[in-house]
């Protein structure tokens, strides 16, 4: 797998080859070992509702019932195991994405083989961040995801691949992937590399991309993790390949009542210029795509009530900045109302552990002087079953 | 008449250090669960040891399950009064524990490790 992860112009087919030989070694153990038992499981179905009211400063109020996510899982055994997650984003969807999406979020196989070590494979959640694999509403604080875990990290991204996961030892984790690049033609300044996901759609494999990330937990209460990503988008035409790297680093901490989090993200292009030529031939317009992007954020959440089910509130207030026009190629101005900061502040309610009623209000800035960020004020109604 | 009750109360100190080594309190073990992880998530104990897990969540209800062994039980929500159960195991070697309530997208990830040591001979 080392070999797999250095080599930076694998072809997607020769990774994959040589993830599927370790998965069908680990796959032939696993049924081994699997043989003697029976009575597969199936559910039952659990899944996460998102039903949010948005009303940005100077515009109307907006209802949305943001996301319906129904979870199946299947245990073919104790060791092979079948997770799914369906996704209905903004409750009705017609030809046009504008006007909501159903998604695939997660389909994969998972061969547990031991704990420090087992194989994954079909539609994978990126290993990247700390919302992208945790993003029940009740888990975060906030209506809305942070900016950065938006903006910089495309969450929720999925795509298909397989790789290796598990746990060494007391706390540390991992999770290395083989999975399907970003499609560097839907880049844009605004919202970054965000609209290149593939979402496992017939996605362009001809360059393999690479996820890891490693997380310490052996620390009561302390979760520190790294993650990085690499992958060469191709652009068909005159080729262009793209090289897009990300790397990143969090850490979450709970001490009685008291909860902090942080989180750090950079996000590199390479052939930025070429790249925007290459847009600007097959649209017209040059989308100023920068060759770096960043953005963090910190928040503190104290739990200001907390006497079990129906006594439970969290308030919280979390700074953060992104910028997706932080280094420009050559030649290029950065738009300066992509240079954006945010202090988001509210509470959550928990009726049950699983249910949380959200309010905050969003004060966002940029750097431009005539383009401005609109403030927010924004309730929410989200729960895990 | 006092050297009666002295016999007495010896009698009963014999009797309580008796039934005292036929049931030993068992070491206790706190484990958090919270999406997506146990904490510990290694658990060492020497084979034919009996010890008491304590287990509460920090979050949504959790299963606990070791597998190769009886226990299987479930982990009421954060708020909740927590699960306590009792476990011993005579083979020594490495038994997997595991979340078996679906609780996320990181689910699977949710296993540790529990350890049971030869037992060492008493001298």
């Amino acid at each position: 797998m080392v070999d797999i992860m250095t080599a930076q112009n694998m072809k997607f087919e020769e990774a994959i080859c040589l993830v599927l030989i370790v998965f069908g070694q680990a796959a032939a153990a696993t049924a081994q070992q699997a043989a003697a038992e029976t009575g597969a499981v199936t559910g039952p179905i659990s899944g996460y509702m998102d039903f949010h009211l948005n009303k940005p400063e100077g515009g109307d109020p907006s209802l949305d019932f943001h996301r319906f996510v129904l979870i199946l899982n299947h245990s073919f055994s104790s060791r092979i195991r079948f997770v799914g997650e369906l996704e209905i984003e903004h409750a009705f969807v017609e030809g046009l994405e504008e006007s909501g999406e159903v998604e695939l979020e997660q389909a994969y196989i998972d061969f547990l083989i031991t704990r420090s070590f087992n194989v994954r494979a079909g539609m994978l959640l990126v290993p990247i961040g700390i919302i992208n694999e945790r993003h029940e509403p009740p888990v975060f604080q906030g209506v809305e995801r942070p900016f950065v875990d938006t903006v910089i990290i495309p969450t929720t991204w999925f795509e298909g691949g397989a790789g290796v996961h598990g746990e060494i030892g007391r706390g540390l984790r991992y999770r290395a992937y083989v999975m399907a690049p970003l499609n560097a033609l839907e880049f844009s300044a605004d919202e970054g590399i965000r609209e290149g996901r593939q979402k496992g759609s017939q996605a362009n494999v001809r360059h393999a991309a690479f996820a890891g990330r490693a997380e310490y937990l052996g620390v009561p209460n302390l979760t520190l993790g790294a993650s990085a990503w690499h992958g060469t988008s191709s652009i068909p035409g005159p080729t262009l390949d793209v090289d897009v790297s990300i790397g990143e680093a969090d850490v979450r901490y709970r001490r009685d009542r008291l909860e902090l989090r942080g989180e750090f993200a950079q996000v590199a292009i390479g052939n930025a210029e070429r790249l925007n030529s290459a847009i600007g031939q097959l649209t017209g317009i040059s989308p100023n795509v920068a060759r770096a992007m960043r953005g963090y954020y910190t928040e503190a959440g104290y739990r200001v009530w907390a006497n079990g089910p129906a006594r439970d509130l969290m308030a919280f207030v979390r700074y953060e900045n992104f910028d997706t026009q932080f280094r420009m190629p050559d030649g290029f101005v950065p738009l300066k109302e992509f240079a954006r900061s945010a202090w988001v502040a509210g509470a959550s309610y928990y009726p049950d552990p699983d249910v949380a009623v959200k309010v905050d209000y969003v004060w966002q800035r940029n750097q431009s002087a005539v383009v401005k960020s609109p403030n927010s004020f924004n309730v929410g109604l989200g729960w895990w079953f | 008449m006092q050297a009666r009750w002295w016999i007495v109360a010896a009698l009963l100190c014999l009797e309580t250090g008796t039934a005292r080594s036929q049931t030993p309190t068992p070491r206790i073990i706190n484990i958090t669960a919270e999406r997506f992880s146990f904490t510990p998530s290694e658990i060492v104990v020497d084979a034919g040891e009996e010890v008491e897990l304590r287990l509460k969540s920090d979050d949504t209800a959790h299963g606990f399950r070791v597998a190769g062994t009886t226990v299987s039980v479930v982990i009421p929500k954060r708020g909740y009064r927590g699960t306590v159960t009792r476990l011993r195991v005579d083979e020594p070697g490495r038994y997997t524990f595991e979340c078996t309530r679906m609780c996320g997208a990181g689910h699977n990830f949710m296993r540790g490790t529990l350890i049971v040591r030869p037992r060492t001979s008493q001298p």
